[in-house]
């Protein structure tokens, strides 16, 4: 006798006979009407996929499948528009500028925010530490272009004047590191300060999260057996949270290399290869950001800061995947920033 | 047997305890307008067992953390009185708070072991103060066999402490306390979380243990402190209502209210 | 075994107080040094800004050499309202779905899609509101090419949350909603967004606080306009466009330095005033639903 299948599909859709309820039994086929429902709302949720996948191909579609060779990872850099045909594209000089900002400013970063939540959890009495805590919230939502007109007008002249003078005397000159720039103070050291400023709010927050993660009864019985404050911090308390920390330097990372706009107001923008540490340069996003309305006339020129937007895309995207991989995400707390992913440079 | 306590009268002297490794002198406890401990006066013998009975939020615990001043990291406590060890008052200004606690260890009730090896967990107090003439490993293997947890782990000390049994981890953070040599050993209920099994073994190994040192333990069981204890203390409402030898406390408390308790009319 | 004392003056005991001592002074004293900097900013700030603030700054249209900020104030504020709208309807209605209906196979890559996607640089994001929108769509630079793109660069934070929202309701409140015969999408619209929404409206205002505060999504698709946009199609200005326009003016020109200054002034009191406005909401939610969640 043959039985209707459970399976086949109501004939009669209109009808109330198939249930509103979409009920899934595990193992049942689904029936071909339900599929069909089922796609404006898999496409919804595939919203961002789709977003992801418009941008790569935009990019990629825009820059004109120009191949520069090897060129392209060589230091010079020379639009030089007179003779667009002999123009030289080669990133290396920004992503050494990027590296050599991010660098400096993530370690700085990260031994502050490490002190920073250290202090608010274990030093401060719990009513001002959540209350500090939140004004170090705040601080993540300044957006990037008021830190760098603050570091254009407000700090280059003293790190014109006095820091980096300063610095470049402490600087055996043999080593060629360190050359006192011009006095205006913008250049390496002042993006590495503002970045570094920059980096410490979202960091101090996740390793502030995790260090009130410590189960209270390991710390304890770290004192029980006579350690001291210090002692249970270095030993107990900072090993439990080595997850957190790899997750805030990659965060930082990510942070430190997208940054865009404040690095470029305070970088001096100069297409240089960064030998002079205390001297201006020039980072990717900054390039990207300075140079795109150079390039709308010049197709070559166009295509090749496309392709470093690529680059730039690929790194970022490469360190979000070995974040996710080795320190799984940390759900945004309640009302409070989401922990920002890696890669989300700045405004 | 003695009417009930008046309000604020001091507990009967106990049966006097020849050399007391701590003397606990009129100590109290708030915590803002709670009255956790009030008028508590003992002394605890060395080289004894003593128990602390007493029905739950009766003060057991805070008592305990008094006596090596783990209740300061509790900083909505307020303390009065004195406790002192071998005369000396714990809570004195220049007193160092760590080394109370070396001299005074702790076990707590759930297994709080390091997520690290067997070894190094044993190890943690005694990296603390590192010393060239040390051997650590040898120190090591003394706490895990005085804990008896010697022979089921020998083969293999550099396990993550984690994978051992509960019962197992209880007695390995009984070796690590152990470990710093202390003259006391604070235990606060270190059998209720485990098994049959692992709390004989830990009741062997405490039993074997008072010969050394001296040992309170505050426990929820009651016949456990009958079973293992030289002294037991009952608490009630954060006062000391009555202590004295096991046996004769027992048998025939002072008390109304230990008897009620021991009895199980209330718990 | 001699006894040591209690006291404790000798030296290795010693050299560890030592330790603790000093680390507790040099681990508060980062506080200066990453606190102090900030406070200088927002002093600065303040002071550069407040001195020639007037109501006219705020309602003139700044042109090239001087005037006030009211055409990028404008800006700002519609960019904000039309980037918040399309970014929370595309961020929530994926998310929901994603939380109630998704096989956990397809969640997980649709929910990877937004951590992804949350990654990419805004510089990145500029770009491709620039060719895709400016470019091959033809809507050339405006305020819908500006704001759409904004909205996408602000897409993976609504979605996470709202996400993260609705997959928080707590197990037994959706199947007694269920058993008592609910479909799903019932569920999802009377008892899933209802439950959520207050997490869901901060992350909204999250979303808003950190779109003001964008620059580089927005230069290349809205260009920049000293008046107000006169509709979708038209060139917008921006307060962070503003800044960046005028920042590195030499001083001495005119005023633009200044009403950088202001502009920066501005948009620090929106952001502090949406970050306050955020507390207040989720501590609004706890109280609400703690009995829920209890």
């Amino acid at each position: 006798m043959n039985c209707p299948s459970r399976e086949s599909p109501n004939p009669f859709p209109a009808l109330p006979a198939e249930p509103a309820r979409e009920t899934r039994v595990e193992g049942q086929a689904v029936p071909f009407s339900r599929r069909i429902r089922r796609i404006p709302g898999t496409i919804l949720g595939a919203i961002p996929l789709l977003l992801l996948g418009g941008i790569v191909l935009t990019l990629v579609l825009s820059s004109g499948g120009q191949d520069f060779g090897l060129s392209f990872f060589g230091v010079d850099w020379n639009p030089s528009t007179a003779e667009p045909q002999d123009a030289v594209f080669g990133i290396l000089t920004y992503v050494a500028g990027s590296v050599v900002t991010a660098l400096p400013a993530l370690v700085f970063a990260l031994l502050l925010s490490l002190a920073l939540a250290i202090t608010l959890v274990v030093y401060v009495p719990v009513r001002w530490g959540v209350l500090l805590a939140s004004f170090v919230d705040l601080l993540a939502g300044i957006p990037s272009v008021v830190y760098g007109i603050w570091g254009f007008w407000i700090v280059a002249p003293f790190f014109g004047t006095t820091l980096v003078p300063l610095l470049s005397r402490g600087v055996p000159a043999s080593w060629g590191v360190c050359q006192s720039p011009a006095s205006s103070g913008v250049g390496i050291p002042l993006a590495v300060f503002v970045l570094t400023l920059m980096i410490i709010p979202l960091t101090t927050l996740l390793l502030r999260d995790a260090l009130r993660a410590v189960p209270r009864p390991l710390v304890e019985a770290g004192y029980a057996l006579g350690a001291t404050r210090w002692e249970v911090l270095r030993r107990i308390q900072i090993p439990y949270i080595r997850r957190a920390i790899g997750s805030a330097v990659l965060l930082g990372f990510g942070r430190a290399v997208g940054e865009t706009v404040a690095v470029f107001m305070v970088i001096g923008d100069a297409t240089v290869l960064p030998r002079n540490l205390c001297g201006l340069a020039y980072t990717m996003p900054g390039a990207l950001v300075g140079q795109l309305d150079s390039a709308f006339i010049q197709p070559n020129y166009l295509h090749a800061l496309v392709e470093m937007a690529l680059v730039l895309f690929a790194i970022t995207l490469a360190v979000n995947l070995l974040g996710r991989r080795y320190f799984p995400s940390t759900p945004g707390r309640r009302g409070a920033t989401p922990v920002p992913p890696v890669g989300r440079g700045g405004p | 047997m003695n009417p009930t306590l008046l309000e604020g009268a001091a507990a009967p002297k106990s049966t006097a305890v020849p050399d007391p490794v701590i003397t606990v002198e009129d100590l109290g406890v708030t915590a803002g307008s709670q009255i956790l401990l009030r008028g508590v006066n003992v002394r605890v013998p060395d080289r004894a067992l003593s128990a602390v009975i007493g029905p739950s939020g009766c003060g057991k615990t805070t008592f305990l953390r008094c006596l090596n001043r783990m209740v300061e990291l509790t900083p909505e406590l307020r303390r009065t009185g004195s406790v002192r060890y071998r005369g000396e008052d714990i809570y004195a200004p220049d007193i160092d708070p760590a080394r109370v606690r070396r001299r005074i260890g702790m076990v707590f009730q759930r297994s709080t072991v390091f997520p690290t090896s067997i070894f190094e967990n044993v190890a943690f107090g005694l990296r603390l103060e590192p010393d060239a003439t040390m051997d650590i490993g040898a120190r090591v293997e003394a706490s895990l066999r005085r804990a008896g947890l010697w022979s089921e782990i020998r083969d293999d000390l550099d396990r993550p402490a984690l994978s051992l049994s509960g019962g197992q981890q209880q007695r390995l953070c009984i070796a690590r306390a152990l470990a710093v040599e202390p003259r006391v050993l604070l235990l606060d209920e270190p059998t209720s979380s485990l098994d049959p099994v692992g709390t004989r073994k830990v009741e062997e190994m405490l039993s074997a243990l008072r010969n050394e040192i001296a040992i309170v333990l505050v426990s929820h069981n009651i016949a456990q402190a009958a079973r293992i204890s030289d002294r037991t203390l009952f608490f009630y409402e954060g006062r000391l209502i009555e202590e004295g030898p096991t046996p004769q406390l027992f048998e025939s408390p002072r008390e109304r209210l230990t008897e009620e308790y021991i009895t199980g009319r209330f718990g | 075994m001699s006894e040591e004392s209690l006291r404790a003056k000798s030296g290795r005991s010693a050299r560890r107080r030592a330790w603790d001592r000093w680390m507790g002074r040099l681990l508060p004293f980062s506080f200066a040094i990453a606190i102090l900097p900030i406070l200088d900013m927002i002093y600065w700030i303040g002071a550069r800004a407040l001195p020639t603030l007037t109501w006219t700054t705020l309602t003139t249209d700044p042109t090239g050499l001087s005037g006030g900020l009211y055409g990028p104030l404008v800006g700002t504020l519609d960019i904000l309202a039309l980037s918040t709208a399309i970014s929370t309807v595309l961020g929530v209605a994926g998310a929901a779905w994603v939380a109630e209906f998704a096989g956990p196979r397809w969640a997980d890559v649709c929910r990877t899609g937004a951590n992804l996607l949350a990654g990419v640089p805004s510089i990145v994001v500029g770009y491709f509101g620039y060719f895709a929108l400016v470019l091959y769509f033809g809507w050339g630079p405006s305020l819908l090419s500006g704001s759409v793109t904004l909205a996408i660069f602000l897409v993976p934070y609504i979605f996470r949350a709202t996400d993260l929202a609705i997959s928080g309701i707590p197990r037994d409140l959706r199947e007694a909603a269920l058993g008592l015969g609910a479909s799903r999408g019932q569920y999802l619209t009377r008892v899933g967004l209802p439950v959520a929404l207050p997490r869901i409206l901060n992350s909204i205002l999250l979303a808003a606080s950190i779109g003001i505060g964008e620059t580089a999504p927005l230069l290349y698709t809205a260009f920049f306009n000293n008046y107000p946009p006169t509709g979708l199609t038209s060139k917008t200005g921006y307060l962070t466009g503003l800044i960046w326009n005028y920042y590195d003016e030499p001083a001495h020109f005119g005023t633009e330095v200044t009403l950088a200054f202001q502009a920066a002034f501005l948009l620090l009191l929106i952001v502090i005033g949406l970050n306050v406005l955020v507390r207040v909401v989720s501590r609004r939610y706890e109280r609400r639903l703690r009995g829920l969640f209890a």
